[in-house]
């Protein structure tokens, strides 16, 4: 049963952990009462959802005019949010998906976290579109049924409803997946509480028993949901590109768009779980399963996907003065020069230039570093979206028609109020949830765990086999 | 799983590597096994039980296609049938603009139908209450567990044995309701 | 068997297939009903590009693994070795469609005609990019320093097996350094090249995507070789440590990335047919109305075949399935490239002749046989020179690190 592992592979797991250690390791902070620190974050989490909710309400009553929006930039920072959001949610279903397939087994220790980061990045973001209409109260009007308007349906041409599909089926997808893998872990959790706890537990857990026959479908059905889940995380990031490259507009008129939305959402994705994880595995002690090589993995992805999105940024840059199109050229000439050229190089140096110091290895492996890395790429990406949106939107074919835009306290308060939806949500998901993945953990330990590869490095030494392989 | 029996023997190991050479031997004296549970997915576990491969993938493929049809077959009578109209001198029956939505629904259907079968099928769902052999199982025990209702009192010695010979860290017996 | 030998019979069959290839590029040089023996050119174009390609993507792909820890490929990775030799072959038949354009023998990019350009204000705004001396530059340099890494990383791989040991992972360590550098190299250079030798066939049309489709057309045609060849080995007994494991994961490299570059062509196409600009929508018009054969065949080959072959798991694990399929997407991607650029070479070829392309031209409407001739040539030398370059190392890179991990390699 023990998997042959190469002696030049890290430990994914350390701290020579027994099967049971894990399970203690990670259940316990489900079973203790919260600590100083996360009452505070809680406190400031729920506070900032409280504001959101008094803007999104004060919005609603006195209508989208509260918002800055103009005649010629009709999209500011909701819709910037709103991509930014649906970004950040990629990276969870990356993380159990694509790296699931890829069979990267450092994935275990991050990817319960991710995947429930990306279900409370979805939630804000679905809330954009939702507010976003004005009279929230028709909103049913997105939806393809009858309804009063009679026969007519709704637009099935339009990218923005390509979105409303691509939106929900991930946000379902997600969840399904998500809780799929809790299933067997919330009865890990069952199994250890007492009373009131082990009722809920034992509704959570859905009567899992673990006997071999579900074990097997379930690894089964995680493979295929993976596999269908992979696909989808391209598609939605891809629509969203759609409802800005389908247009004529030039700077978004441009056939790159879906790959380079896709690799910038697992760009930021990746950020936001670095940002999140290195403070969960301090505050939980998580030390053993999302050690500093996982961290190391991460930031390889962000350099990864960083240079491919700079790839594109000068791929667009080179083919629009290439194309000889004036406006085309006009256009990137005023994102780079125009009046928000400050967006255009805060968007430049976050994205493109700051991951390249994660060509060092030492950085790479440093957790400071790391933290402000991530905070900085999370900015950067806001920042692209921003570029993208209201640059362009700022002018237009006709000068009389140029204009500036600032965003009121009230699209800033929403913007705030979705940190608090998050961090709210997640700050309740470390509480009532194993964090990591223990079923999955449990069955990488023997092929990562530290003392399980010490002894594959001695099986190595050994002079017999070193000669086996030669022949 | 209808199971109507009320008595359970099973054995409980430490490690995965016990309890597949247990199984294997249990399946060599031609040993009864009721059900085997593990704390996490054992690899190479299900040829020595003889688990036959699981089909989830054909259903998530039917129910895919189901999504596929409704989608396309659904847009397609809407905009040439139902309420022609076009939209930025689109022709009525564009098909490039209904893939994407035929592609999300045809996920969407199969990932649904999916999930649902999974815990149709194995007997799961919110508020069902399988009893559990031993509160370890989740933890750290992997455990082989006979039916023993109507057998004798020489065929429990005998599969007590059973469990003594390959290295069980406990033996326990279980009534389920 | 760890010494690959380059049997006699082999040869021969390879130096037939490139004899073959000669005779139709001579054939096709004068049956041609096109001016400027545009058949001859083209064909000779096309097939150095996506043989090119091939040799790119697989130190392209070489250096990926090695930078994801990748393990299972480790017992077959001297194909791809092999394969990114070949990249100064492509080199030096490149060379002669640049002697081309200076000596004005062909007429396959129009802006390399200075009266058409002196015409032309779009692609007079276009010259510094595309002109004579940028191709050659960018031509020589850029496909000269992918072939000064594959050459580097192989180097380092051979010299592991010499004198590296199986917990010496030093020479590991270079070759990540050196395919971490080949990737954002290769990554910004593989567009440009793009541009150049495809997309500026048709000088007037662009499109930023284009780059990554090509290129994810190139990555589907190397890996259908390598199933190949990997299967043609196994039953001459070489690569027994290549299980069908290691097959069912090829096969789900080809499935997932034919699925792949099909999203980079919906992508492509979608926005284009919807924005319905007329300067980007003369591209995909011109093939749907003159070349429908090619424009739908290329999804037919390189998408619904492979997607419903392919998605069971056994069609990946048997040598049958997985060998036809792979046949067809290597020809598949051909036919992609060709209706990459035949059509542009075929309209700047007859404008600038004042002629009018109309009804069937063959060698251009759909490939003859004297471009699957040609196909079979390139395809032979592309293959000598792999073979001879297996022939001089051994096959099992027998302290790789990961060599362990890779014969135990189970799904």
């Amino acid at each position: 049963m023990s998997a042959v592992v190469s002696p030049i592979r890290e430990p994914l797991v350390t701290g020579g952990k027994s099967y049971h250690q894990i399970t203690e390791d990670i259940c316990s902070p489900t079973e203790r009462a919260p600590g100083k620190a996360w009452i505070l974050g809680f406190m400031v989490a729920s506070g900032l959802l409280a504001f959101g909710v008094f803007s999104i309400l004060w919005t609603i009553y006195f209508g989208i005019g509260t918002w800055n929006l103009n005649r010629t930039i009709g999209w500011g920072w909701d819709i910037t949010n709103f991509v930014w959001w649906v970004g950040i949610g990629h990276a969870g279903t990356l993380i159990s998906a694509i790296l699931l397939l890829f069979r990267q087994k450092w994935r275990t220790g991050v990817n319960r976290a991710a995947e429930a980061m990306t279900i409370f990045a979805v939630i804000c973001a679905a809330l954009f579109p939702g507010i976003h209409v004005g009279r929230i109260w028709v909103v049913f009007y997105f939806f393809p049924v009858p309804n009063t308007r009679g026969p007519l349906w709704v637009n099935f041409n339009s990218p923005l409803l390509w979105d409303l599909f691509a939106i929900s089926t991930y946000f379902t997808v997600s969840l399904l997946f998500w809780y799929t893998g809790l299933v067997p872990d919330f009865a890990t959790v069952r199994d250890r509480a007492k009373g009131f706890r082990k009722k809920i537990y034992n509704i959570l857990s859905f009567g899992w028993t673990g006997s071999a026959k579900h074990w097997q479908r379930w690894e089964s059905l995680s493979l295929i949901l993976a596999g269908l889940a992979t696909p989808l995380v391209l598609s939605v990031h891809t629509i969203v590109s759609f409802d800005f490259a389908t247009s004529v507009i030039p700077g978004w008129h441009t056939t790159i768009f879906p790959p380079y939305f896709v690799a910038g959402a697992i760009f930021s994705g990746f950020a936001m779980v670095q940002t999140l994880m290195i403070i969960t595995r301090k505050v939980l002690n998580l030390q053993d399963y999302i050690t500093i090589s996982h961290i190391e993995s991460m930031n390889k992805v962000i350099l990864l996907t960083g240079t491919m999105v700079g790839v594109a940024y000068l791929t667009e840059l080179f083919i629009a003065w290439y194309s000889g199109y004036i406006y085309e050229q006009f256009a990137f000439y005023n994102r780079a020069l125009g009046i928000y050229w400050w967006s255009y190089f805060a968007m430049m140096a976050c994205n493109v230039l700051s991951p390249q110091v994660f060509w060092s290895k030492k950085i790479r492996r440093s957790i400071t570093w790391t933290f402000v890395m991530s905070i900085f790429v999370n900015i950067g990406m806001w920042f692209e979206r921003f570029v993208i949106i209201a640059t362009t939107l700022a002018r237009d074919y006709l000068p009389s028609s140029w204009s500036y835009y600032t965003p009121t306290w009230v699209e800033v308060g929403i913007y705030l109020g979705t940190f608090g939806i998050f961090f709210t949500f997640y700050l309740l998901f470390t509480r009532v949830a194993p964090v990591v993945a223990i079923a999955e953990i449990k069955s990488i330990l023997k092929a990562g765990g530290d003392q399980y590869l010490e002894k594959h490095v001695e099986e190595a030494k050994k002079p017999e086999n070193l000669e086996e392989v030669s022949h | 799983m209808s199971n109507t029996n009320n008595e359970v023997l099973f054995g409980l190991y430490n490690d995965e590597v016990e309890l597949m050479s247990a199984v294997k031997e249990a399946k060599d004296q031609h040993l009864d096994i009721m059900d085997v549970y593990t704390p996490f997915p054992v690899h190479g576990l299900d040829p020595i039980l003889g688990l036959s491969e699981s089909r989830l993938h054909i259903a998530g493929f039917i129910y895919g296609m189901i999504g596929t049809t409704i989608a396309f077959g659904f847009m397609t009578w809407v905009f040439t049938r139902d309420w022609p109209i076009i939209f930025g001198g689109k022709p009525y029956f564009s098909v490039p603009s209904f893939i994407p939505i035929t592609f999300e629904l045809t996920v969407l259907f199969a990932c649904i139908g999916m999930v649902v079968t999974f815990y149709t099928i194995c007997g799961m769902g919110p508020g069902v209450n399988n009893e559990v052999l031993d509160e370890r199982i989740t933890d750290d025990k992997f455990c082989i567990a006979f039916a023993t209702d109507g057998m004798g009192d020489d065929e429990i010695e005998k599969l007590k044995g059973f469990f003594q010979s390959t290295g069980a860290d406990e033996v326990n017996s279980k009534s389920l309701n | 068997m760890n010494q690959f030998t380059f049997e006699s019979k082999e040869k021969q069959i390879f130096l037939g297939a490139i004899g073959l290839g000669v005779l139709c590029l001579i054939l096709s040089f004068f049956m041609d009903s096109t001016p400027y023996h545009s058949r001859f050119w083209s064909n000779f174009l096309h097939n150095t590009v996506y043989f090119t390609g091939i040799g790119f993507l697989a130190i392209f792909i070489l250096s990926a693994k090695l930078l994801a820890y990748s393990g299972w490929h480790t017992s077959f990775k001297r194909i791809w070795e092999a394969f990114s030799m070949f990249l100064i072959v492509g080199l030096v038949l490149m060379l002669v469609i640049i002697a081309g354009i200076f000596g004005h023998w062909h007429h396959l990019y129009h802006w390399a005609d200075p009266e058409a350009v002196a015409a032309d204000p779009i692609m007079q705004g276009k010259a510094p990019f595309l002109n004579p001396m940028v191709y050659t530059i960018f031509t020589i340099a850029i496909v000269g320093i992918w072939y000064f890494f594959a050459k580097k990383i192989r180097s380092i791989s051979i010299a592991e097996d010499n004198e590296g040991g199986v917990l010496n992972f030093s020479f590991n360590r270079k070759m990540k350094i050196w395919g971490a550098a080949f990737l954002p190299v290769g990554g910004f250079t593989s567009a440009a090249i793009v541009w150049l030798w495809v997309m500026s066939v048709d000088a007037h049309w662009y499109s930023t995507l284009f780059a990554w489709y090509s290129t994810a057309s190139w990555l589907v045609g190397m890996l259908a070789l390598t199933i190949i060849l990997l299967i043609v080995f196994k039953s001459k007994g070489y690569f027994s440590m290549v299980s069908a494991e290691h097959l069912h994961d090829l096969g789900k490299y080809l499935f997932g990335f034919s699925i792949f570059w099909t999203y980079l062509w919906f992508s492509q196409y979608m926005l284009i047919w919807y924005a319905n600009v007329g300067e980007e929508t003369i591209y995909f018009q011109t093939r749907i109305q003159e070349f429908p054969v090619l424009f739908y065949g290329n999804l037919v080959i390189n998408f619904v075949l492979p997607f419903f072959i392919l998605m069971r798991n056994d069609t990946k694990r048997k040598t049958g399935t997985l060998m036809l399929t792979s046949i067809a997407l290597l020809f598949g991607h051909w036919l992609d490239f060709f209706q990459m650029i035949k059509p542009g070479v075929l309209h700047t070829a007859m404008e600038s002749a004042g002629e009018h392309a109309h009804g069937f031209t063959s060698g251009f409407t759909i490939p003859g046989l004297l471009e699957l001739g040609t196909f079979i040539g390139f395809l032979g030398l592309f293959l000598y020179y792999t073979y001879t370059r297996l022939e001089k190392a051994a096959l099992v890179p027998q302290n790789d690190p990961y060599l362990k991990e890779s014969i135990h390699h189970h799904v």
